[in-house]
């Protein structure tokens, strides 16, 4: 009898009241790029090195129905095996270095590497710290740097529409992979 | 204060003399002699004492190691320091009298090279296979410098050898697998290893392994101006910011005897209960996404976007990261946004309420959250179990309370207990002290003081050491701090993860894996916390 109460009843949804128009903007930029260059979707694998964890949960956030970042083609996905981009986050301490490299290796290419927060683009407090090697490029080739502590999720959607403009520009131009810093 | 001396010295039979014992800040520091240590602390466990933290300094008092055993009792708002000083690098453990000693002298092992006699596990605790043996960073020997390369190039102790493979516990039988998790985790999430023993889909045993965060805090504060500590404090848990950060702050306040305003203590504890509903609300999601009823999970997470607004729009920054400052606030918070953050709790209990209704109106959770990832009521002492994850399996406990700081001395918490200490206790828990955060919040909004937010001019930054606990929204959280010279000397953090984290080895018995997420979710520790 529940399944037929569920057929009938008020349906589990709610219009939000959160448009945000200048997001909702970036989004479909991104959209766009995706659907242009990774054939409509863009698979994320998170690798957390030794972030203070404000990072994962702004990337959590994107997920969230403020943001909801996969109706423009973006999942964060459970397995290397299945991504496109790593997203780093962390200094990279000693005891996750192995850990880093090995989900590095196993991702298949073509494959990118973005940095994100502080910690990640070599600038975290904890550089000079026994513990720490100092930021994502010391262990991995990274693509792109998104600086912030932690940078909110409309920073981290505008770097992964520069990741996509600076693809698109390698792929016409040179293959000189150089990083490009998001003003942000 | 003379009650709790009066108890230690009727009780000792001559182990602590009255004269000894001294007031310090945070509680009362009591000298024992390294011989009589174990006897001591086998009364002090007798007489319904817990274990709060375990730490060592170097060149407390006099040259050599020193072992600080910070000990509570409920009842008493002060703590007991028990300091011991060592002769030489080795102690006796303590373990068969506070299991979670074991822990404490695994990393004090890592730090000091202390060894520690019958100990029942001797492994190394934060400095895994990539540091070489016989390297002991918290030695004032060893110094941090921008220049360290590859863990080759760090200095070890003549009695060195290679790094060990981490020993795991083996489980044998017919029909037991393996199941490793971890570092690296599925969703976007701390790395941790958990190593599980499998018949079928029910989980025998799990064995977890921390600590590939290590970032080095506490060696990082050594040496700096505590000015430039607090972002340190701010950097242990993302999501525990303040609560860290005002942890630190008092103790630097206790040691100096600097006044925070009234008006900034309002405030900080107002951003301490935001912190702690913001926290909750994430819990609360990832219990519903972990049993995939996406659509319960939604409401939980509008609402915490929304607090993290409240959070920026109060103090310009989501996570309220560089609010707190030595004497009070580092900046003021407009009032407008104090106003707005009134209105918005006047809607934010209607839709909560609905939004727990949600859950609790879905079978198919409800059959999942019930009697799942028990945790025992007998563990949580001897584990030192706090937070929520201890009073949904019936205690009373709870730092605010127990050893009250800031305003709750005025405006004390309402502590909310469930008997089952299943995940549907843990949920209802958490529900419970989000109600109870804003009805705090309330009651702040509606009392705030007007005046300065710092404190006047702090000036020179006395030497001396104080102890703090504090309830971050996991739990009790553990700080100390020595200054010497103007400086940080010794700076000693126990976050509520370290101690919770061996619950869950306890509550995934019988369950099956598929409910580990859960389980794991709703005690929600933070791996950075523990990791330092």
């Amino acid at each position: 009898m529940d399944a037929f109460k569920n057929l009938f009843r008020k349906k589990f949804t709610e219009d939000l009241d959160i448009k945000d128009a200048d997001f909702d903007k970036l989004g479909i930029k991104l959209k766009k790029e995706i659907d242009a260059i990774f054939g409509r979707s863009l698979a994320i694998r998170e690798l957390d090195s030794g972030s203070d964890n404000s990072t994962e949960i702004e990337m959590v956030n994107l997920t969230t129905p403020h943001y909801d970042i996969e109706r423009f083609g973006v999942t964060f996905v459970a397995s290397p095996r299945h991504a496109d981009v790593i997203a780093i986050t962390g200094a990279v301490t000693r005891n996750m270095e192995l850990a880093v490299r090995k989900t590095y290796e196993a991702t298949p290419g073509p494959k990118f590497v973005v940095a994100v927060g502080d910690d990640a683009c070599g600038k975290g407090i904890f550089n000079g710290s026994y513990a720490v090697l100092g930021g994502a490029d010391k262990v991995l080739p990274v693509d792109l740097y998104i600086p912030g502590n932690p940078p909110t999720p409309k920073e981290i959607l505008k770097g992964l529409l520069a990741l996509m403009q600076k693809i698109r520009k390698n792929r016409s131009g040179s293959e000189r992979h150089s990083p490009h810093i998001v003003a942000v | 204060m003379d009650a709790l001396i009066g108890e230690l010295s009727q009780a000792s039979n001559g182990l602590i003399k009255p004269g000894g014992v001294r007031q310090g800040q945070g509680g009362v520091y009591v000298p024992v002699l390294e011989n009589k240590l174990n006897e001591a602390l086998e009364m002090l466990s007798g007489k319904g004492f817990e274990l709060v933290n375990l730490f060592g300094v170097e060149g407390f008092e006099k040259k050599g190691f020193t072992l600080i055993y910070t000990l509570e009792k409920k009842g008493y708002a002060d703590l007991i320091f028990i300091t011991v000083s060592l002769a030489g690098s080795s102690a006796d453990s303590v373990a068969a009298i506070f299991p979670s000693a074991s822990w404490y002298e695994r990393g004090i092992s890592d730090g000091f090279g202390i060894t520690f006699n019958n100990s029942f596990d001797s492994r190394r605790l934060f400095l895994h296979e990539a540091y070489p043996e016989g390297f002991h960073p918290l030695l004032k020997s060893f110094k941090n410098n921008a220049k360290l390369g590859s863990a080759a190039s760090l200095p070890v102790s003549p009695k060195k050898g290679a790094a060990q493979e981490y020993a795991y516990k083996e489980i044998e039988g017919e029909g037991v697998y393996v199941i490793p998790v971890g570092p690296v985790h599925a969703g976007i999430i701390e790395p941790g290893h958990f190593r599980f023993s499998v018949i079928g889909e029910t989980i025998y045993a799990l064995e977890i392994r921390m600590f590939y965060k290590h970032r080095g805090v506490e060696k990082l504060a050594e040496g700096k101006p505590p000015s430039e500590c607090v972002k340190i404090a701010e950097s242990i848990s993302g999501d525990e910011t303040v609560a860290n950060s005002v942890a630190f702050c008092s103790a630097v306040e206790d040691i100096s005897s600097i006044k925070v305003p009234d008006r900034a203590l309002y405030l900080r504890s107002l951003l301490l209960e935001m912190e702690r509903i913001y926290s909750h609300l994430g819990d609360m999601a990832g219990m519903a996404i972990d049993v995939a009823f996406a659509a319960g999970a939604s409401p939980f997470f509008v609402l915490r976007e929304e607090v993290l607004r409240q959070n920026e729009a109060l103090t310009g920054s989501r996570f309220m990261k560089g609010t707190v400052s030595i004497g009070g606030l580092t900046k003021e918070t407009p009032d407008s946004a104090l106003k707005s953050l009134g209105s918005f709790l006047e809607v934010f209990s209607k839709r909560f309420s609905a939004a727990v209704s949600g859950i609790h109106s879905s079978t198919s959770t409800i059959d999942r959250f019930d009697t799942t990832g028990v945790i025992n009521k007998e563990l949580l002492s001897p584990l030192h179990i706090t937070g929520p994850a201890a009073r949904a399996s019936g205690s009373g406990v709870d730092t605010r309370v127990d050893h009250p700081y800031g305003i709750y001395s005025d405006l004390q918490p309402e502590v909310k207990t469930k008997q089952n200490g299943d995940v549907l206790s843990r949920f209802d828990t958490k529900a419970a002290e989000i109600d109870d955060s804003i009805r705090i919040i309330k009651e702040l909004l509606r009392d705030m003081p007007k005046g300065s937010i710092q404190a006047a001019p702090v000036g020179k930054i006395k030497d001396g050491h104080a102890g703090i606990v504090m309830e971050a929204p996991r739990g009790q959280s553990f700080h100390w701090v020595m200054i010497r010279g103007g400086v940080v000397y010794r700076y000693a953090i126990r976050t509520p993860s370290f101690c919770n984290w061996q619950a869950i080895e306890h509550a995934v018995i019988g369950n099956i894996v598929p409910d580990f997420p859960l389980i794991n979710k709703s005690l929600n520790l933070s791996y950075a916390g523990t990791d330092l």
